[in-house]
């Protein structure tokens, strides 16, 4: 899928923390991309593996793990900050939109607020792993290591979210992030952007 | 507590939250109310970690990766122009190939959306120019997308498989009976359309022309036979199918096609990772919302009320269906087969059904669900990609809707267009 | 009260049979009531350990291969041909065993966890595409071992090429030949099917799969005297009718793969062809010991000991 707005990377706060959101922004496609190419070069490697040396690579399935876990909590942050988690709009495009800025800005601190629920409950299950020392058992990596991303993106997604209610409550049109527009195109302009 | 968990649910879904959002709260309070508290929030975590761990489900981002490089490259467009030359012309001829286009797509492509916008976003203009109406056109990208549902590989299968314990390669095989029959009865609809609205037709393309994209077309047309050939012919898991198509097509797109530059593939990357973590986030909510349903004996109790116990298999098979059905009129596919198989999996086991054919009937009933108003998640998609309003894109849809039902009709009474296949290669 | 009550098997195999036993005689002889969790409802084996340590579940019924990751010296039932494979010498070692009753229980408890009773489920059988009577015969043959460690070096001592694989991709995988075996209890094989796709048995005699149930320890230690008398008269109970249940069953599995398949054979190897595995143990061991540590050594020794008792 193609990146809707080629301003998405950008972020719409100002100064100092504006450069902050988009150093987390280049972070975390950093950690997006990289997890999904080691995933492929790990995946494919564990098949060539079997298929030339007739040995699987043990430690292949505990890695992928790990970087499962990491671009799940990556992806969520960069998935919310580009206004792309799936939801069901059927109602919520029907409303006006005056009245659908602050029905947006409402889900989004709503949202916000869970992930900070999650990102509080994940960071004590972490504290109880790492006080059990569980190691995965191929790679003998502590288990609460891989953890870590999950409060980490839990936190990032939550503080997008409050944003996108800022950013509703302040600006004239309707936001799905502090980027995004919530919005529709004619039928003329798929033709048009085709040729 | 179920109905607490339920009207919340619905009620965060239908005000426009992210669907991980309804999820998330209503295993909260399901937690809240089975532990009085927040104590025991540490298994909610626990479980969404559980959920997205799973070895077979690494097939998924590799599928979506795999499309992925073959949409920004060149093999979706060649496999469009193959569809295109043989039947472009004939009436209803590019309606057609959409749907077969999407068909041979789903070959390559595991979920529904990647579908819509390898095959949607380029044919969508083309049909509009050609004379089609708007709602007949999103109608028809939407639902045909649903047949990449069905022929493997198919997401929403490998995540069944995963929390049934059901062979997914099994689901695989099983899948391109029902996929082929919903292009047949689409095709049919399409033609007829085509001539009670007298749209014109394509110029026929030469035999040259169909030469020429016959051969641009014999690359891409590695997959299908990498997927099916590999699981069918035993070389590949799903897993490891998932891997050699990201290998094959990396090699297509750089090495042969060289349609893409190194620079191409850290944007692939991340659109990928995107999807992957939009899909796995509802997984991992999906897997704590299960467990508190499993803890506090709310399937059972929900199946005795129905009274399941005394339907014998065709009133379980039809049940799951409907059941299958409302809910995906609602709720993302993968999150409804998140909830809704572990509650069904002590009927189903007590029933005696076969477990790859249930697997293909929810499969299917998903796939109809998604595309059903009022609320199939598939028709947002499509409003996202396609940026139209919602009451635009559902009014081409009963028609489909209508054969996809007649589909899953005649799966209930011959059980075999899905079971030959795994049968033939598996006795 | 309500008690719960998780294991890692499906219906109608030894762990539930076993659990249904056990809430048999606390509801029998108490007010108490026990929930039963079968495989999967809540989360996979090391999710259900987890709860018990967390006090969400009172019981557990875990195998100490699983519980390897936690506490590394259960592996020891790994180590092939460390018990013997007649099945009167190894219920009565379970009974008896100093190392059994009370260097695991401390071990567990270290963890939270009241060992109530380690049990052996069955003879592991291994499965392959032909017949395999010697290290020669298990050349370049993927055999798939459960995720763990220890159990893979003992397939790469017996000369094949250890494959740990997810119960869930372990029948395709035979059938479609990515794996040419496997292993496990006769009666897993029975009921999971695995003889359809992997006919061959053979009965090399260096294992038994072995189990233990556990309670969290706070929940035991804070039960009412007669309540722990309660809980552990109920453990003895199941703990003796699965003493007379598993051997019959072996046996009564055994018999329905061969009257529902032609193509299945079974090898039983001979005390020359036990040998030449045998003498491939001792590199097991050390990998053992290199993992463990001081606590595996004594472990180790204590196991021996026991188990020379019991056999003279
Ligand atoms: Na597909
Ligand atoms: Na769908």
């Amino acid at each position: 899928m193609s990146d809707t707005n080629p301003l998405a990377g950008q972020s719409a706060l100002p100064g100092v923390l504006g450069m902050l959101d988009n150093a987390i922004a280049r972070i975390e496609s950093f950690i997006l991309a990289s997890g999904v190419l080691l995933m492929a070069l790990n995946t494919v490697s564990n098949v060539v593996a079997r298929f030339v040396f007739g040995e699987s690579l043990h430690f292949s399935e505990e890695v992928n793990r790990i970087l499962i876990v990491m671009i799940t909590f990556a992806g969520i942050g960069y998935a919310a900050r580009h206004g792309r988690h799936i939801r069901m709009s059927a109602f919520f495009d029907l409303v006006p939109t005056q009245a659908r800025r602050y029905l947006m800005a409402f889900i989004a601190v709503v949202t916000g607020a869970f992930m900070f629920f999650l990102c509080y409950y994940s960071y004590t299950y972490i504290l109880s792993i790492y006080s059990t020392g569980r190691v995965l058992p191929t790679l003998n990596y502590p288990l609460w290591t891989m953890y870590v991303w999950v409060p980490i993106g839990l936190a990032v997604t939550g503080i997008q979210y409050e944003l996108t209610a800022i950013k509703n409550l302040t600006a004239k049109k309707v936001y799905l992030s502090t980027s995004v527009k919530d919005g529709f195109d004619e039928p003329e302009q798929a033709i048009k952007e085709q040729e | 507590m179920a109905t607490l968990m339920i009207i919340t649910m619905i009620g965060l879904l239908l005000l426009g939250f992210p669907m991980m959002v309804p999820l998330t709260a209503a295993a909260i309070l399901g937690f809240y109310m089975t532990f009085d508290g927040f104590g025991q929030m540490n298994v909610m975590v626990q479980q969404m970690l559980g959920g997205i761990r799973p070895t077979a489900l690494i097939a998924v981002p590799m599928f979506i990766l795999a499309a992925d490089i073959m949409t920004r490259g060149q093999s979706a467009q060649r496999l469009i122009n193959l569809v295109m030359t043989f039947i472009g012309h004939i009436k209803g001829g590019l309606a057609v190939s959409t749907a077969a286009s999407c068909t041979l797509f789903g070959a390559v492509s595991g979920s529904t959306q990647a579908t819509v916008v390898a095959i949607g976003s380029p044919l969508r203009p083309r049909m509009l120019k050609a004379g089609y109406k708007d709602p007949f056109t999103l109608a028809l990208i939407i639902n045909a997308s649903d047949i990449a549902f069905l022929i493997p590989p198919s997401i929403g299968m490998i995540i069944y498989g995963v929390i049934s314990g059901t062979s997914i390669r099994e689901l695989f095989l099983a899948g391109i009976g029902p996929g082929l029959l919903i292009l047949a009865l689409f095709s049919v609809y399409c033609i007829a359309y085509a001539y009670l609205n007298n749209v014109p037709t394509e110029p026929k393309a030469s035999w040259a022309e169909r030469r020429s994209a016959v051969l641009k077309a014999l690359w891409p047309m590695g997959f299908p036979v990498i997927i099916v050939g590999g699981i069918y012919g035993g070389v590949f898991s799903p897993t490891e199918a998932a891997a050699a198509c990201v290998l094959y097509a990396l090699i297509l797109e750089f090495g042969i096609f060289r349609s893409l530059s190194a620079s191409d593939i850290a944007r692939i990357a991340k659109s990928t990772g995107l999807i992957t973590a939009v899909v796995f986030i509802l997984v991992a909510v999906g897997t704590s919302f299960s467990w508190i349903i499993s803890f506090a004996r709310i399937p059972q109790a929900i199946l005795e009320t129905i009274g399941i116990a005394d339907m014998g298999p065709n009133g379980v098979l039809i049940s799951i269906a409907i059941a299958f059905f409302v809910a995906c009129m609602f709720v993302d596919p993968i999150v409804v087969i998140l909830v809704l198989t572990p509650i069904f999996a002590p009927a189903i086991e007590a029933s005696g059904l076969n477990p790859v054919l249930v697997g293909i009937m929810i499969t299917l009933q998903v796939a109809i669900g998604s595309a059903t108003p009022p609320f199939g998640c598939d028709i947002f998609t499509a409003i996202a990609i396609f940026k139209r309003p919602y009451w635009e894109v559902i009014k081409g849809t009963p028609p489909f809707v209508f054969l996809l039902l007649l589909a899953a009709a005649l799966l209930v009474m011959f059980p075999s267009i899905a079971l030959f296949l795994p049968e033939l290669a598996y006795g | 009260d309500t008690w719960r009550y998780a294991h890692e098997e499906y219906e109608g195999d030894v762990q539930d049979v076993f659990a249904y036993k056990f809430k048999e005689y606390v509801e029998d002889n108490s007010d108490h009531t026990v929930q039963v969790f079968r495989f999967g409802e809540l989360g996979e084996s090391d999710d259900i350990l987890e709860q018990t340590q967390m006090g969400i579940l009172n019981f557990v019924n875990q195998s100490p291969g699983f519980t390897g990751s936690v506490i590394p010296a259960a592996q020891i039932f790994f180590i092939p041909y460390l018990m013997p494979t007649d099945e009167e010498t190894v219920i009565e070692f379970f009974k008896t065993s100093e190392a059994i009753n009370e260097m695991f229980p401390e071990l567990y408890a270290e963890q939270g966890l009241e060992l109530l009773q380690m049990y052996p489920e069955g003879e592991m059988v291994v499965t392959v595409d032909e017949p395999v009577r010697s290290p020669d015969d298990f050349q370049g043959k993927n055999i798939r071992t459960m995720t763990n460690p220890l159990l893979a070096e003992t397939y790469r001592a017996f000369g094949a090429t250890p494959t740990p694989l997810p119960w869930g991709e372990v029948y395709g995988g035979l059938q479609t030949n990515i794996l040419q075996g496997q292993e496990n209890p006769i009666f897993w094989i029975e009921s999971g099917g695995l003889y359809e796709v992997s006919p061959n048995l053979v009965f090399t005699g260096h294992g038994w799969f072995t189990t233990a149930l556990m309670a969290n320890q706070d929940f035991y230690n804070g039960l009412p005297a007669e309540d722990k008398e309660l809980v552990q008269e109920a453990t003895a109970f199941a703990f003796d009718y699965i003493n007379e249940y598993v051997p019959g069953l072996s046996e009564e599995a055994l018999q329905t793969i061969l009257d529902s398949s032609d193509e299945v054979t079974v090898t039983r190897l001979t005390e020359a062809e036990i040998e030449a595995f045998r003498a491939r143990a001792p590199q097991v061991e050390e990998e053992f010991l290199s993992m463990t540590g001081e606590t595996g050594r004594e472990l180790l020794e204590q196991f021996k000991a026991d188990l020379e008792a019991v056999t003279n």
